[in-house]
C-alpha cells in the first residue's frame, strides 16, 4: 500500500482539450473585435497583445486569426491573405443609416455576416461570435449632446432612421423629455434590428453555435466620463452639476439597457445563442476594479495625442505600442508592467487587460453551454 | 422442507456456532474486502483575485474497492488500518461558476489508522463498534480542464494548473460487524473527517474550502 501510494505521486498538468470542438472561429463586429483591417488592433499594440476573439480561437487550438478585410485608405477590399475569418471592422456598427452608411458597406454587422455566407452556409463546427453596438450608443449620446448647437437636427435625424415618423413627431412635440424617451425606443428598435440580421444572416443558415456580445455601457469609458464631467461643468458644477451629471448618465445607461434587455428578449430560449453580458462585466470591473486586478479603470494608457473637434483628447494606437509605454510610465506610477493592469487602451476601448478579462467572462458562459 | 426455510435453518446454524467460536477475540486478524465511499461535504471560500466574485468549487463523491486489517489488541480494543489505491475526485465551479460543470480533476488516498473500541462479548454475533485515530489526507495528480484554464485567462499553450494541499487531521468512526459465518463476518462503517485544505492555482490564485468527507464502507471480513 505504502509503494502504491508513492508511486501515485505526481503532477497533473492541466488538460487543455476543450469539451467541443470547434473548426472556425468567425467574428462579426465592430473595433472590438477587429484584428487588424486598419493594420492596427484597437487597444496596445504588441507581440503578446491578444484581444479577446483571438483568446477564444486559441483556446480551441486554432491560429489566433487574421482580418477579412483589409482597409485600402479608401475603401475595404478582401484580403489577399486567404482563409482569414475575422470579418469585424473597426467603427462597425448595427445601423449603418445612423452613421451615413451606404447599405452594402462592411461596417455594418449585418453585411459582414451576409458576407461570410456569400459561398455557403455556416458549418457545423463554427463557433460565431459577433459584437456590436458600442459605436451605435456613441452616435445615438453624442447626437443628443448636440442638441444644443443644432437644435436637435442630427439626432432627430438619427432617431428617424429606425423610429417610424409618427414616434419621432411625438418625441419632438414632447421637448426634452420626449426626445430622451425617443432615445430608448430607438435602442430597443436597433436591437430588434440587430436581431433580425443576426436570426436571418447567421441563424437561418446554419449556424449552431452563436456567441452574442450585448452593447457595453459607454459611460463607463473615460470619453463619456469626460462628456459627463463637461455637462456637469456646463451646469455650474456643484451639486447642480452633480444633478445634470448623474441625470445625463442614468439617461444613456437606460438607453444601453434598453438595447440589452430587448435583445436578451428576442434570444432567450434558443440553445444555438450564448449571450455574453459585456454590460455588466464592465460595470463590475469599473466599480471593483481591485476585485479584478485592475490598477486604474479610470484613465487610458495610451497617452494623449491631440484634441478632438468634439474637445476630446484624442489617442494614437499605431505609436501606443507596450515597448513604448513600458518605457514611459506616467508620473507617480512605477514599473515597466505598469500598464498591464490599466483596464482602458484610449478613451473608448479596453487595454490588452480589459480584453482577457473580457474573455474570460465569455469562457464561462461558453462553458454554461457546454461549448467550452 | 421447503428448500428456502431449509437455507435459512443452516444460515442460522452457521452464524449461531460462528458466534460460539470468538471471532474477534484477542489476537485475531481480520482482512475485509469491499469497496468505499468518499463524498466531500464542501463550503468553498472564495477564489482570491483576479476573479468573478463568488468563485468557488465543489468536489463530487467517488466511490473504489478497498480493503482493511484489523487487530484485535484485546476483546473489545481493535486496531483498524483501513487500505484502498487512491479515489479520483471531480472538481466543479461553484458559486458565481456554478454553472460551468468540470474544472479540475484531484486523486486523493486518505491514510488512516484508527483505535476502536467494539462493544459487546468476543463472541457476539452483531458488534457495534467506534473508533477514532490519525488521518493523512493525501492529494495527489490534480489536473485542471480547458475550462478552469480559460476562466483564469490562460491558454493552452499556457494553462492554469492546481495543486490542492495534503493535509493532517484525524477521523471519527462508527460501524457494525456481523458475524455471517464461522470465519466470516459482514462490516460496515461510516467515517467523518474534518478537512480543510487550500488548493493553489499556477497563477497564484489560491481557493481555501472545507471537504469534511464522508466516507460510507462496506465489506465482507474473514479472521485469520
Amino acid at each position: 500500500m505504502a509503494a502504491a501510494l508513492l508511486a501515485a505521486c505526481g503532477g497533473g498538468g492541466g488538460d487543455t482539450t476543450p469539451r467541443q470542438s470547434v473548426s472556425a472561429v468567425k467574428v462579426f463586429g465592430d473595433s472590438l473585435a477587429d484584428v487588424g483591417t486598419f493594420g492596427i488592433k484597437f487597444t496596445v499594440q504588441g507581440s503578446a497583445t491578444r484581444i479577446y476573439p483571438e483568446r477564444i480561437a486559441l483556446a480551441y487550438g486554432l491560429s489566433a486569426g487574421c482580418p477579412f478585410f483589409k482597409f485600402t485608405g479608401v475603401t475595404f477590399v478582401a484580403n489577399s491573405v486567404a482563409g482569414c475569418t475575422n470579418f469585424a471592422i473597426g467603427g462597425g456598427v448595427i445601423n449603418g443609416a445612423s452613421s451615413g452608411l451606404t447599405a452594402a458597406d462592411p461596417r455594418i454587422v449585418g453585411v459582414q455576416i451576409a458576407t461570410a455566407t456569400a459561398a455557403g452556409n455556416f458549418a457545423a463546427g463554427d463557433l460565431l461570435v459577433i459584437d456590436g453596438g458600442g459605436n451605435d450608443a456613441a452616435a445615438l449620446v453624442g447626437a443628443y449632446l448636440n442638441a444644443a448647437k443644432d437644435g436637435g437636427a442630427s439626432y432627430v435625424s438619427l432617431i428617424g432612421t429606425l423610429l417610424t415618423p409618427a414616434q419621432v413627431g411625438a418625441a419632438v412635440a414632447g421637448g426634452q423629455a420626449g426626445l430622451a424617451t425617443a432615445g430608448g425606443q430607438y435602442m430597443t428598435a436597433l436591437a430588434g434590428n440587430f436581431y433580425t440580421s443576426i436570426k436571418g444572416g447567421a441563424l437561418d443558415k446554419g449556424a449552431q453555435r452563436l456567441l452574442l456580445i450585448n452593447m457595453p455601457p459607454v459611460t463607463d469609458t473615460p470619453r463619456f466620463q469626460m462628456v459627463l464631467d463637461s455637462i456637469a461643468a456646463a451646469s455650474g458644477g456643484g451639486a447642480t452639476g452633480s444633478a445634470a451629471r448623474a441625470q445625463s448618465e442614468t439617461l444613456f445607461r437606460g438607453w444601453v439597457s434598453a438595447f440589452n434587455t430587448e435583445l436578451a428578449r428576442r434570444v432567450a430560449g434558443d440553445a444555438r445563442v450564448a449571450v455574453f453580458d459585456a454590460a455588466k462585466s464592465i460595470d463590475d470591473v469599473v466599480a471593483t476594479p481591485s476585485q479584478y486586478a485592475v490598477t486604474n479603470a479610470k484613465t487610458p494608457a495610451c497617452p494623449i495625442t491631440g484634441l478632438g473637434s468634439d474637445g476630446l483628447p484624442t489617442y494614437d494606437f499605431a505609436t501606443c505600442t507596450d515597448t513604448a509605454l513600458s518605457a514611459k510610465p506616467p508620473t507617480g506610477v512605477t514599473g515597466a508592467n505598469w500598464w498591464q493592469s490599466y483596464y482602458f487602451s484610449d478613451g473608448f476601448h479596453p487595454s490588452p487587460y480589459g480584453h482577457q478579462l473580457a474573455y474570460q467572462g465569455i469562457a464561462k458562459v461558453l462553458a454554461e453551454a457546454g461549448w467550452l | 422442507m421447503n428448500k428456502t426455510f431449509h437455507a435459512a435453518f443452516v444460515l442460522a446454524a452457521g452464524l449461531a456456532a460462528a458466534g460460539a467460536a470468538s471471532a474477534q477475540s484477542t489476537g485475531a486478524l481480520l482482512v475485509r474486502i469491499g469497496a468505499t465511499q468518499i463524498k466531500p461535504d464542501v463550503r468553498s471560500g472564495d477564489l482570491t483575485a483576479p476573479s468573478l466574485p463568488g468563485t468557488q468549487a465543489d468536489i463530487k463523491s467517488d466511490t473504489q474497492p478497498t480493503a482493511g486489517l484489523t487487530y484485535m489488541v484485546t476483546d473489545n480494543l481493535s486496531l483498524d488500518l483501513p487500505l484502498a489505491l487512491g479515489f479520483k475526485h471531480d472538481i466543479v465551479g461553484a458559486g458565481a461558476i456554478g454553472g460551468v460543470g468540470k474544472i479540475g480533476e484531484v486523486k486523493a488516498l486518505p491514510v488512516t489508522l484508527l483505535g476502536q473500541y467494539r462493544f459487546f462479548s468476543a463472541s457476539d454475533r452483531f458488534r457495534p463498534y467506534v473508533g477514532i485515530g490519525p488521518t493523512y489526507a493525501k492529494f495527489y495528480k490534480a489536473r485542471s480542464t480547458a475550462t478552469l484554464t480559460a476562466l483564469t485567462g490562460g491558454s493552452p499553450s499556457n494553462p492554469t494548473t492546481i495543486a490542492v494541499q495534503s493535509k493532517l487531521t484525524y477521523s471519527v468512526q462508527v460501524g457494525l460487524s456481523v458475524v455471517l459465518a464461522p470465519g466470516w463476518m459482514l462490516d460496515a462503517a461510516v467515517l467523518k473527517t474534518p478537512l480543510s485544505t487550500r488548493t493553489t492555482l499556477s497563477s497564484g490564485q489560491t481557493l481555501d474550502a472545507k471537504l469534511d468527507p464522508l466516507s460510507m464502507t462496506i465489506g465482507v471480513g474473514y479472521k485469520f
